[in-house]
């Protein structure tokens, strides 16, 4: 990767792709693993409203949670690139 | 505002003979959440049954069900009927008992003619669908019967067959099976079968019919289609009858389940041979009024009190008691939970906060305006009390956003001919921004910010709630530990801001250091996160492994920030692709395709907007609420109040 022909501005263009990179699997894997998360949750969450509609506003609630880990990733992204 | 309706609890108790006047009375007034008697394990009613219903609900739930089954067979919902003025109950009832036996009797004769048909043309599609193989076959039915000497076989085979015996075979493919006819001798019976069931025979049975086949085809499609035209000509007189009866039939609805729900009453009411006793709440403001009118009611023949509340113990039912404008908000805190009778009712705070944060997340003055219009043009089409509540709280956001848009100073993701007067959003996308770009870090700091501030409140509210909710020694302590979790979150934030100095954060990394170099602030704030703890831990050892999440909520209010730079990131997305790919270059020498390409540019735009606007809405809407019920809530808000549903209803086709 490194020789003795790079000038500054390419090692400077290097990092920010590096930034780029860094920041798109932040966000990319922490939304695979929210998403991940949210299938059980989500699922499970569908089935007890079916059962009882009361239920809605619990279950909403814990489908949301592990949403957390996707803003994380958001937060760190923007972190990197800004 | 803050706390539930003041309730009452009032005792009446009467004799029989007044159970009439006393049930009307307080169906009239629409106030009277009944609270139902129990026969069982209800000591203080010793020797109390539960009551009869009154004279004619037989009647009245037989004729309502009557009613309901007519509505929908003529699919008339009652919510849908705009009611076309009042008429007065006792004329109504006459035109009850007037009209509604003959029009039942109409519906009745014409929905079990049309069943009749209905099957019919049913039974006579079998029959063709049996005929139809043997169309192709060159025989009369009738000629495959009735024989003797010969056997017919009729049926499908996969593979054409020859046989060495006397017969005569006509064939057709169906499909892709062979569909054969075989009339052999009986004397060859057996070997023509063995050959059939070689190539995989399917008995077909022969149709009882006469005839020539496509006769008969043509005489059952022509008694379907007879019977088709009948069956429209019902419905279309169904259509007549639901167009003459809808206003009348939902008032009888009303009337009828008015009637019913008044004349079993008594079924909730603890009764002895001569007296009734019935127990229920009343808004405090109205105990007079309605005490008042059941003492007139009964010429003064009753005996109603109103017993001492324990709201601990007692199943207080919980109305909402917010001004005005709070009031479509009441329909989140439903969705979620509704508030117990002792608890902060936060409903006036999510009416304020909710779309401040709609707002803050899609600041966009177009897509506002666009949301602004489907709110009134949906307003039409919406009926029923939530649909008009979620349609004033998607308004209230709508301006919301129109607000924070001017701030922002986005229009559809472009730029207003103002600098943004909040931090900027605008992202370098297509180099639409100026060269500023997003000011990020303000952004997150802001977001930050509403996450303390917010989360302060909610554990506020917390310690109000306990000191009003507990008792003993743990009311003090559970007060404590809500202080003691602002203690650990803001002694974190003075240890931090004395380390580091952050834009729009008070900088205390300038405060002089004491002891071995060891700044002031991170002293007080470590002292600060030892108090909370000890105050958290006397409460309850365990709740000490929740503090990583004081951390991950405060950073969970950066999805204001990030959810609404992925709005405008995606609106600056497409304004690129519809205007800086498609159009712009186009219109520099405009030519044939030129114009085919700018329409697709401007489909572009259209749709790249319009989609942006949906998940504008979802993302808006429900990360807002999110950070309502699952950051604020989870610090105070238990819910699970009972709804507060008095005894009558809202009358809208008759008056009382």
């Amino acid at each position: 990767m490194v020789d003795g022909n790079m000038t500054l501005e390419m090692v400077q263009a290097s990092q920010m792709g590096m930034k780029a990179l860094g920041a798109g699997i932040a966000v990319g894997l922490t939304g695979i693993a929210t998403g991940m998360a949210e299938m059980g949750i989500g699922s499970a969450a569908v089935g007890a409203t079916a059962e009882n509609k009361d239920m809605f506003g619990l279950a909403l609630l814990f489908t949301v949670i592990p949403e957390t880990i996707v803003i994380f990733g958001l937060v760190v992204s923007l972190l990197l690139l800004f | 505002m803050l706390t539930p309706e003041q309730m009452s609890r009032l005792l009446i108790v009467a004799s029989r003979d007044q159970m009439r006047p006393v049930i009307a009375e307080l169906y009239r007034f629409h106030l009277f959440h009944i609270e139902d008697f129990v026969d069982q394990g209800s000591g203080d009613y010793e020797g109390f049954r539960i009551g009869t219903p009154l004279a004619g609900a037989t009647e009245a739930s037989g004729d309502l069900i009557k009613v309901r089954a007519m509505e929908n067979v003529l699919s008339i919902h009652g919510e849908d009927v705009e009611p076309a003025g009042k008429q007065s109950p006792s004329e109504f009832r006459a035109r009850i008992e007037r009209e509604l036996p003959g029009l039942e009797s109409e519906v009745e004769t014409l929905t079990g003619r049309r069943s009749k048909l209905e099957t019919k043309a049913k039974e006579y599609e079998q029959k063709i669908a049996e005929i139809e193989p043997f169309s192709c076959i060159p025989l009369d039915l009738d000629l495959y019967r009735g024989y003797r000497n010969f056997t017919v076989f009729a049926g499908t085979v996969t593979r054409e067959v020859s046989l060495a015996v006397p017969n005569e075979t006509f064939g057709t493919k169906i499909k892709d099976r062979h569909f054969v006819v075989v009339i052999t001798p009986n004397e060859h019976r057996g070997e023509v079968e063995k050959a059939l069931q070689g190539a995989g025979f399917q008995s077909v049975p022969v149709p009882d019919e006469t005839g020539v086949p496509q006769e008969r085809i043509d005489f059952y499609t022509s008694q379907i289609a007879e019977a088709k035209k009948e069956i429209d000509e019902i419905n279309r007189n169904l259509d007549a009858m639901k167009r003459d009866n809808t206003g009348f039939l939902a008032a009888c609805e009303e009337v009828l389940k008015a009637e019913v729900e008044r004349t079993e009453a008594p079924l909730r009411f603890a009764t002895t041979n001569e007296t009734f006793v019935a127990e229920g709440w009343v808004p405090a403001k109205s105990v007079a009024e309605v005490s008042g009118a059941l003492e007139k009611a009964t010429g003064g023949r009753i005996f109603v009190t109103e017993v001492p509340v324990d709201p601990e113990h007692d199943a207080v039912p919980v109305e909402y008691n917010n001004p005005r404008f709070a009031r479509p908000t009441q329909m989140l805190m439903d969705i979620y939970s509704r508030p117990t009778y002792t608890e902060i009712d936060p409903t006036l705070m999510v009416s304020i906060v909710f779309p401040l944060f709609f707002g803050l997340i899609l600041g966009d003055v177009g897509y506002g305006l666009v949301l602004l219009a489907m709110v009134f043009l949906l307003r039409r089409f919406l009926k029923g009390e939530e649909g008009q509540q979620l349609l004033t709280t998607l308004r209230n956001a709508s301006i919301s956003t129109i607000f924070f848009g001017l701030l922002f100073s986005e229009f559809l993701g472009f730029e207003l001919p103002w600098k943004p007067i909040l931090f900027s959003r605008h992202l370098n996308i297509g180099g639409e921004a100026g060269a500023a770009g997003p000011a990020i870090p303000e952004l997150m700091i802001m977001a930050i910010w509403i996450g303390i501030l917010h989360i302060t409140l909610g554990r506020v509210l917390g310690m109000v709630n306990h000191a009003r909710q507990d008792h003993g020694a743990h009311r003090m302590k559970a007060v404590l530990a809500n202080f003691g979790w602002i203690a650990v979150m803001w002694g974190i934030l003075v240890a931090i801001w004395s380390v580091f100095a952050m834009p729009y954060m008070p900088d205390l990394s300038k405060l002089p250091a004491i002891g071995a170099g060891v700044p002031l602030g991170v002293i007080v704030g470590v002292v600060l996160i030892a108090l909370g703890l000890v105050l958290i831990a006397r409460d309850a050892v365990l709740d000490i492994v929740e503090i990583p999440t004081i951390l991950s909520h405060v950073l969970s209010y950066a999805r204001i920030v990030a959810v609404g730079l992925s709005s405008v990131a995606i609106a600056m997305v497409i304004n690129y692709m519809a205007i800086g790919l498609f159009i712009g270059p186009q219109l520099k020498n405009i030519s044939i395709v030129g114009i085919i390409i700018i329409i697709a540019g401007v489909l572009v735009f259209i749709i790249g907007h319009l989609l942006n606007t949906a998940l504008g809405i979802l993302g808006g809407g429900l990360h807002s609420i999110r950070l309502h019920y699952v950051e604020f809530f989870t610090k105070f808000y238990k819910g699970g109040g009972i709804k507060y549903n008095p005894f009558g209803m809202k009358r809208r086709f008759t008056e009382d």
